[in-house]
């Protein structure tokens, strides 16, 4: 008995080997199929689990998502509303104050002129199409960003605009198209436009990042730093984007259990098969001696090894497909994500285990002679 | 002799059947199910991102400057010409007509409001609120409200009062606070009493307005018939290389195309080409920001798509050969008794190219299902089969499922059919 013991422990290492390298085309179908398995199970694991940042980011291509105004329409805010937001929101946000007053040119007709932080407009303002930006800030007459509609009404590249009684000469560096209210105004620097007209900015456009309770949570922020000032989400923004990203999660959640069962059961399927198959070594294993037990063993372990090598290999894959998609698709690499590397672990071996089980299960009860003998 | 050999094939052997064609079947289905959601994909998520508003705006090639300051727009009234509200009808005949799915006519002006205790000047805007558009037999109701989904209403929105000038407005929700207005009320303007029909949160500037049927505004104005710009929400493709070109200077054959894809630019195109004396434009931060969204979503999906095909492809060429794995000795025993390699390879792979069309049919119709009830559970409506997608499928399931088992049948023909046979025995 003790020296049978030895010998089943020696030879069971030796014994998976065998078996493994023996039938190598079967061997290798299996652990084609654990690995294509593990592989997609990463993959959409990983896309799933950075769906919602890399989303939320896309949707910054709509602007600023919060608005802070004054109490009362056209008023300006506090000096120093500008420095209080660019706290509050955060170093992730991006703020940029906006000032407006109406200017009339030579031929007396009113013309919105705005004052900004050009740079931080481009920055947000991404759908700005913009034929050349200013760039020098110090450079007379000012440089300007003229919108398309009121550069045709002014006819001229250099042109002066009147404040106040208080005529400046300005020049056009670049046109914007965007449709909008923009279309007609004239975009300056905001300290050349606070100089000339003296007015301070009315408006701070938040472009807060991250998910729909983070940009809660600015707001929140914002409301308690500035309570003299009315902060508000912009609805139409907020509202759609969390709706359009929950849609998104759910098809993406849909397709990933689909394609996981598909390709789990078709792998199952493939295992049962392959081990049914071997019912003549289960009946050979068992006319010499071995326990049921013993063959069990060895049936699962060879699954557990296999799964393992499987789950290896097809993790690396996956995350480099995850990769892959992010770049394609979002022009950001998509990173390892580890905390799903247990759930396809288990995954896999869930499934190789069953596809060793179910077969021996069936085959228990049979008696080694019958099968030796034939079907 | 061949079809019977087939036949007697199937009758016999339904285990080892069953599991090939269960992973075509499944393989098959996940695949269509994968491809027809990644195909309809871009269809609706365009109709949940008409959310945001309208996308193409319509205003008069003549009109003068907006003075628009914090959405308010303080050109004087007098300033500017206007579009004829009985052209609108015509932006639903344009080429790509279906993909209009709102239009929103606007008139803003300033009017009197005298309550109680105050007189004072007030921003107010006319509009469509539920507007019966009818062109020929068709009939639409279009106007603000299906614009602007994130706007909140309490009580409802003014009648459009028949033939008769209305006498209901809205309030926005500011506004109303300023003035003590309450559902119900009436308050004079311009010197007409009018009562308050809802109130309306916004979240923008609308808050500080009156919003009231378009009628009532063109009856204030003393301009019948007038809308001073119109908002168009229209499905559009992605826009891409082509769809930011000058259409007016591409060859023939590239204006067409251009003409006949719904970009953004190509619809208010065509907006200006039936309406005369009007310019159309792609509002930027809609349109673009749209195209951004639908491109990276469909993207995925169609990324996806592609890598449950090649998993599908992996797993059922798996199974394929595990299947054939299983019947070497039924190769070795048809060469032992004289068939020829050409017989056996004509036998197997026929009988695997009726599993594959078989399951691959029975997989299409199961995915077309599952995806319309997939459609139906995230987008609230059904995606519809696509007949493209069968002979694809078909195809696919062929071809994967032939490549599958081709090494190891040709393995097996190559092995001495005594070794296959004393092998096992």
């Amino acid at each position: 008995m003790k020296h049978e013991r030895r010998g089943q422990g020696l030879s069971l290492p030796m014994l998976l080997r065998r078996s493994l390298l023996h039938r190598r085309s079967r061997t290798l179908a299996e652990l084609v199929s654990l690995t294509v398995s593990a592989a997609v199970a990463t993959a959409l694991l990983t896309l799933y689990a950075s769906l919602d940042l890399k989303l939320h980011h896309q949707f910054r291509a709509f602007g600023a998502n919060i608005v802070i105004t004054s109490q009362n329409a056209g008023q300006p805010l506090p000096p120093d509303a500008l420095a209080i937001a660019l706290q509050a929101a955060g170093p992730d946000s991006r703020v940029v104050p906006f000032a407006y007053a109406i200017a009339q040119m030579q031929d007396g007709s009113s013309i919105v002129v705005a004052g900004t932080d050009l740079t931080g407009a481009r920055a947000t303002d991404s759908w700005w199409q913009v034929s050349h930006w200013p760039e020098n800030n110090q450079a007379t007459p000012v440089q300007v960003l003229t919108g398309v509609r009121a550069a045709k009404a002014l006819g001229a590249e250099r042109f002066s605009l009147t404040y106040n009684g208080k005529s400046v000469p300005l020049q056009t560096a670049g046109t914007v198209r965007t449709g909008d209210a923009e279309d007609s105004r004239i975009y300056l620097p905001l300290d050349a436009f606070e100089s000339w007209t003296g007015v301070t900015p009315t408006t701070l456009e938040v472009q807060a990042a991250g998910s729909t309770r983070q940009i809660q949570a600015v707001l929140e922020r914002l409301r308690l730093a500035l309570p003299g000032s009315n902060v508000q989400a912009v609805h139409q923004l907020v509202e759609a984007e969390a709706n359009v990203v929950s849609r998104t999660r759910s098809l993406m959640l849909s397709s990933l259990v689909l394609i996981l069962l598909t390709v789990a059961i078709c792998v199952l399927a493939t295992l049962t098969a392959s081990v049914l198959e071997r019912r003549r070594d289960f009946a050979v294993m068992k006319a010499l001696g071995a326990t049921q037990r013993h063959v069990g063993l060895l049936f699962l372990l060879e699954a557990f090894v296999l799964a393992m090598v499987g789950l290896l290999c097809g993790y690396v894959l996956g995350c480099g497909i995850a990769y892959l998609i992010g770049e394609w698709n979002f022009h950001t690499a998509i990173f390892p994500v580890w905390r799903i590397a247990p759930q396809v672990a288990l995954l896999n071996l869930l499934v190789a285990v069953l596809a060793a089980a179910i077969p021996l299960r069936i085959l228990r009860h049979l008696e080694p002679a019958t099968l030796l003998r034939g079907e | 002799m061949f079809p019977r050999l087939i036949m007697e094939s199937f009758l016999r052997q339904r285990r080892r059947k069953l599991l090939a064609a269960l992973a075509i079947l499944l393989g098959t289905t996940a695949v269509t199910a994968m491809l027809a959601i990644g195909t309809s994909v871009g269809d609706k998520m365009n109709r949940e991102l008409a959310a945001y508003g309208a996308n193409i705006v319509v205003y008069p090639a003549a009109d003068t400057l907006d003075v628009q300051v914090d959405g308010i727009n303080i050109r004087p009234a007098t300033a500017g010409s206007y579009l004829k509200e009985a052209d609108l009808v015509k932006i639903k005949n344009i080429f790509w007509r279906n993909n209009i799915t709102d239009i929103s006519p606007e008139l803003p002006l300033t009017v009197t409001v005298r309550t109680a205790n105050a007189t004072q000047q007030v921003p107010a805007t006319g509009y469509w609120f539920h507007h019966a558009l009818r062109s020929g037999d068709a009939s639409w109701t279009m106007g603000a409200p299906a614009l602007h989904p994130w706007w909140k209403l309490q009580g409802s929105w003014p009648s459009s009062g028949g033939n008769a000038i209305p006498n209901e407005i809205a309030v926005g929700s500011d506004l109303a606070r300023q003035l003590h207005l309450h559902l119900g009320d009436t308050l004079e303007v311009q010197n007409q009493p009018e009562r308050v029909a809802g109130i309306v949160s916004t979240g923008d500037a609308t808050d500080h307005t009156l919003l009231v049927p378009l009628a009532l505004a063109q009856a204030w104005m003393g301009r019948p018939g007038v809308v001073r710009r119109v908002y168009v929400s229209a499905l559009t493709k992605p826009e891409d290389a082509l769809a930011r070109k000058d259409p007016d200077k591409l060859s023939p054959k590239m204006h067409d195309r251009w003409y006949c894809s719904p970009y953004a630019n190509s619809i208010a195109y065509q907006i200006e080409e039936t309406l005369p004396h009007t310019r159309a434009e792609q509002i930027r931060r809609i349109a673009q920001g749209e195209s951004t969204i639908l491109s990276r979503i469909s993207g995925l999906m169609l990324l996806v798509a592609l890598a449950a095909l090649l998993a599908a492809a992996l797993a059922v060429a798996a199974s394929m050969t595990t299947a054939i794995v299983e019947r070497r000795q039924e190769i070795g025993l048809m060469r032992a008794l004289g068939a020829t390699r050409n017989t056996i390879a004509g036998l197997f792979f026929t009988e695997i190219t009726l599993l594959a069309l078989g399951g691959g049919l029975l997989g299409y119709l199961l995915g077309s299902l599952l995806a319309g009830r997939i459609g139906e559970q995230v987008f609230g409506s059904s995606i519809a089969f696509n007949p493209m997608l069968l002979p694809a499928t078909l195809l696919l399931a062929v071809v994967v499922s032939l490549a599958g088992s081709a090494p190891s049948v040709w393995q097996a023909m190559k092995m001495e059919p005594a070794t296959i046979l004393r092998e096992d025995a």
